[in-house]
């Protein structure tokens, strides 16, 4: 459905959208100018330190502040957890906050952080999920440590399995992973009177705002927030600015200086989040002709400490008789925040090895079996052309049978999966635009880059409007100052603000066209932007250039403002991905080849970032697949990796060849990419591993260790 | 002489320095001359507290008052106002703190500021030319080899250290020379592409 106004509809024929333009800030950001959180100095700074307990189940029974206090270069610390509180003094998981000094040198602040007494009564914890659901575990959580979900239920699953050819009976499950941004979690707030500026690493500056302002109980429009540059999100940063955020701004009002607290790399993974595990154990019945006909799930995950793990399951396939059953599990451990396609990876997995196995029961490929069980062919459900497309290109049918019979150790296969996605946008998202008598553009909006490209999106948007080149653009965002726009979560960021840039860009141009008509003795109506020129439309003789335009335009620059509207985005998407691996069956290492993937998001608004998109999704995936594991000691509870170097994480050698088709649908407007391609690859790489090894991995990561065990599996 | 060679030289010659200054081999020798005694009277000591530090980077000379266990990352991001490499773990774990000193890509919030006195440290910071971008940083910006961007200038001096060795690696040197870099937002193809793109980098 087009938008109300057809001038603002997507131009047919775009100049600058859907090309390959260069992120605008790739200059700053390889040339080490571009300040992130972490570089942000102001006068006066004092760094501030986070005392966290080491335990993951404590009462606080005393917190003693006075070696701190006495400490070289202190000039606050306070408690966070105060022990007379009876609904407060409690640590909940390993890194939870309780107690945070300020210093004027990091160096004394981590010694300050040490001389803090914490006088802990260690409580009974519950970290492991098989005890806690056998019941074996301490009782912590009140109202229970596993909390059930209504159950859900379609048709008839009795009579589908009572109809089922063949049924299959298996446990399925993935880890918990934490997100592991480049730049940790961490704030600079900077007091004036009761005004606060803050620099966060966010991906929602005006969602932070809204936080500081609860937090703190003072007005929103007492509040500025920036965030030029941020180092990665991934769903971490979006909808809390996280005790840190509240610590330091505290800090900061108590010292009346600007403080700065930014996250060490244990604190990240113990306390900014994490993707909850998911298990299922699945009955399945398929017909003769691979129909599923019966789908029986009794789920759960662990969401850490009071927090819930859900997922979609089954993923996507239409089965008509199905019921499933879920079970939160708490824990002591941090509490999940979104991270990159919130359920859906771990959906797709539960759901897409028992597909390849319901497949070989039927005796059917995977590709067709897949078909036969997917919804029918739409604009948002494209698998049905996806996958027959993929495969042709991907050679799948040079795939053997389930299990590589070459001789020799290494072993190749291949696997596909299938993924989907939300998207879509809304607003308010607001655009403003002015055109200045020199010709300069600067479009601005209170939203943020987390990497994903915004900026870029931006000036090709605007450019594209306005018949001039990216570089002639001045996108503003990272500041609250800049007006109310999208948060960055969900995918949501593209299809949130270019409607509003789209309009707000030929709304300046129509002001820009009222001007310069005159000039041309032409009507406004007749004139377009093209080429660096305003001209008649097909008249290039009847037109001047951009700078001669604007010179029309006087002293005070056009200004005007868009928003959201309908009929420019929308949402959903789907994709398809094919992986190839070896699997060394003597080391039971894996190797991903290579990886194909098909991607629709609507409209492609700038292609390179897109494409970088999918590769970085593709790699996250590979990552969940066979390296990143929250692993926790199975007696203290404590992590035992929370680092970079015993969280794996795949390096250049591990990278395969990735082939990125884009599968344009710019009838559907922009919808969004952040997220799609990362949902699925973990199944395909899994499902080629099984291809290669003819033996069923169920749980992630495929470790080493979990391959070779499985390999008795095909004798 | 190769790279190698170098290293390997330079690490025997710590050890004996070591060895020296800790008098293990004074109490090795069965016989020691007084004046040499005298001389071997225990290891220098630096600190408590701030103490003078000058550390030459990007071709100028940086004073600095810091406490002996700052390392050169927090050094420069912190004293200094260079914060173009990023703290990612202070673990040596994920290299988006690497520079070059003496040519070596090192870890630099593995690495003491006070140890790397008297070398040439370059970082990030000094690698344009004023607006005019390194090879290697306008390669990066040509194939989108960055999204966050904030594994980047440890990238970029990674592979500053390895063109700089090698101007000409295959694939398998690239992928090597930059296996101690991790990007968590999944660059890694077109940040080989980059490098895969410019040859014969010399030494600025």
């Amino acid at each position: 459905m087009p938008p109300a106004d057809p001038k603002y509809s997507w131009p047919a024929n775009p100049t600058v959208i859907g090309t390959h333009v260069k992120r605008v800030d790739g200059p700053d950001k390889v040339s080490g100018r571009a300040k992130y959180t972490f570089d942000i100095a102001r006068p006066g700074m004092l760094y501030g330190k986070i005392v966290r307990s080491p335990y993951p189940h404590a009462r606080i029974v005393s917190v003693d502040l006075s070696a701190a206090n006495r400490a070289p270069g202190v000039k606050i610390a306070i408690v966070w957890k105060d022990p007379n509180d009876a609904q407060n003094n409690r640590a909940m998981f390993q890194g939870d906050e309780v107690a945070a000094v300020a210093a004027d040198t990091e160096e004394h602040a981590i010694d300050a952080a040490r001389l803090v007494k914490v006088n802990y009564e260690v409580l009974p914890h519950v970290t492991e999920v098989a005890q806690a659901l056998d019941g074996t575990a301490p009782q912590v959580f009140t109202g229970g440590n596993v909390v059930p979900t209504q159950p859900q239920q379609t048709g008839d699953p009795a009579s589908g399995f009572a109809a089922a050819a063949h049924t299959l009976e298996q446990t399925y499950s993935t880890q918990v992973i934490t997100h592991v941004c480049m730049e940790s979690h961490g704030t600079v707030c900077e007091w004036d009177g009761d005004k606060l500026t803050a620099w966060i690493s966010t991906q929602g500056i005006n969602t932070a705002r809204e936080n500081f302002a609860s937090g703190l109980g003072i007005p929103q429009a007492d509040i500025r927030v920036i965030c030029q540059y941020m180092g990665g999100g991934f769903g971490s940063k979006a909808l809390s600015i996280g005790g840190e955020g509240l610590i330091c701004a505290k800090l900061a009002k108590m010292a009346n200086l600007p403080v700065k607290v930014m996250l060490d790399r244990k604190e990240e993974h113990l306390a900014t989040g994490n993707r909850p595990s998911a298990a299922s154990h699945i009955k399945a019945g398929v017909a003769a002709d691979g129909t599923i006909t019966a789908f029986d799930a009794e789920t759960w995950g662990t969401g850490g400490a009071g927090a819930t793990a859900g997922f979609p399951l089954p993923y996507i396939y239409q089965i008509a008789n199905r019921r499933r059953t879920h079970k939160d599990v708490f824990t002591n451990t941090g509490q999940q925040r979104p991270m990159r396609a919130p359920g859906h990876p771990q959906g797709s997995f539960n759901t897409e090895i028992m597909m390849d196995e319901l497949a070989d029961l039927a005796k059917m490929d995977p590709v067709e079996f897949r078909i036969k069980n997917l919804p029918p062919l739409a604009p948002n459900a494209m698998w049905r052309s996806y996958l027959p497309e993929g495969a042709a290109v991907f050679g799948w049918d040079k795939r053997h049978p389930t299990g590589d019979t070459a001789p020799g150790p290494i072993k190749t296969g291949m696997g596909v999966s299938i993924n989907t996605w939300g998207g879509g946008g809304r607003g308010p998202s607001q655009a403003h635009c002015e055109i200045a008598s020199d010709g300069g553009v600067i479009m601005r909006a209170g939203t943020q880059d987390l990497g994903t490209g915004t900026r870029t999106l931006v000036a090709v948007i605007t450019a594209d409007a306005l018949g001039l080149q990216p570089w002639q653009v001045k996108p503003e965002i990272g500041d609250t100052l800049y007006g109310v726009s999208a948060l960055s979560g969900g995918s949501t960021t593209a299809a949130s603000i270019s409607p509003g840039i789209r309009v707000a860009a030929v709304k300046a141009l129509d002001a820009l066209k009222e001007k310069v008509a005159p000039t041309l003795g032409a009507d406004p109506a007749s004139l377009v932007a093209l080429g660096g020129r305003i001209q008649v439309k097909d008249d290039p003789s009847k037109g001047i250039s951009w700078t001669d335009a604007c010179k029309q335009i006087g002293p005070q620059p056009i200004a005007v403002d868009g928003d959201w509207v309908p009929g420019l985005s929308s949402s959903t998407t789907s994709g398809v991905q094919f992986a190839e691996v070896t699997v060394d069956i003597e080391t039971g290492i894996v190797r991903v080849k290579r990886v194909l993937v098909l991607q629709d998001c609507g409209l492609v608004v700038s292609r390179l970032t897109a494409e970088s998109q999918c590769y970085g999704g593709v790699i996250g995936s590979l990552n969940f697949a066979l390296f990143e594991d929250r692993i926790l000691d199975r007696n203290t509870g404590q992590m035992v990796n929370p680092n970079m170097e015993w969280y794996l994480l795949a390096g250049m050698s591990d990278i395969p060849q990735i082939e990125v088709r884009l599968k344009d649908q710019p009838e559907r407007g922009v919808i969004g990419l952040g997220e799609p391609p990362t949902v699925s690859t973990a199944a395909a790489i899994a499902l080629a591993v099984r291809n290669a090894t003819g033996a069923t991995v169920r749980s992630l990561p495929l470790t080493p260790k979990k391959i070779l065990e499985s390999l008795p599996q095909k004798a | 002489m190769a790279p190698k060679d170098e290293l390997s030289e330079s690490a025997k010659l710590s050890r004996r320095t070591f060895l020296k200054s800790t008098g293990v081999v004074s109490l090795a020798a069965t016989v020691v001359a007084p004046a040499e005694a005298a001389a071997q009277s225990g290891p220098p000591q630096v600190g408590p507290g701030e103490v003078p530090v000058h550390l030459n980077v990007n071709g100028r000379q940086i004073d600095l008052m810091i406490e002996p266990r700052v390392t050169l990352l927090d050094a420069l991001r912190m004293r200094a106002n260079l914060t173009g490499n990023k703290r990612g773990c202070d673990r040596g774990a994920c290299g988006a703190c690497t520079m070059l000193v003496d040519g070596h890509p090192v870890y630099s919030c593995s690495t003491l500021a006070i140890e790397v006195q008297g070398k040439q440290i370059r970082n990030v910071d000094g690698l344009a030319d004023g607006d005019k971008l390194h090879p290697l940083q306008q390669a990066f910006c040509d194939k989108d080899a960055l999204m966050c961007g904030f594994c980047t200038p440890g990238f970029i001096m990674a592979s500053v250290g390895l063109l700089e060795k090698n101007p000409n690696p295959t694939a398998e040197q690239i992928k090597k020379g930059l296996d101690g870099n991790i990007c968590r937002c999944g660059t890694f193809p077109r940040i080989f592409e980059a490098v895969s793109s410019v040859k014969g980098v010399q030494r600025a």
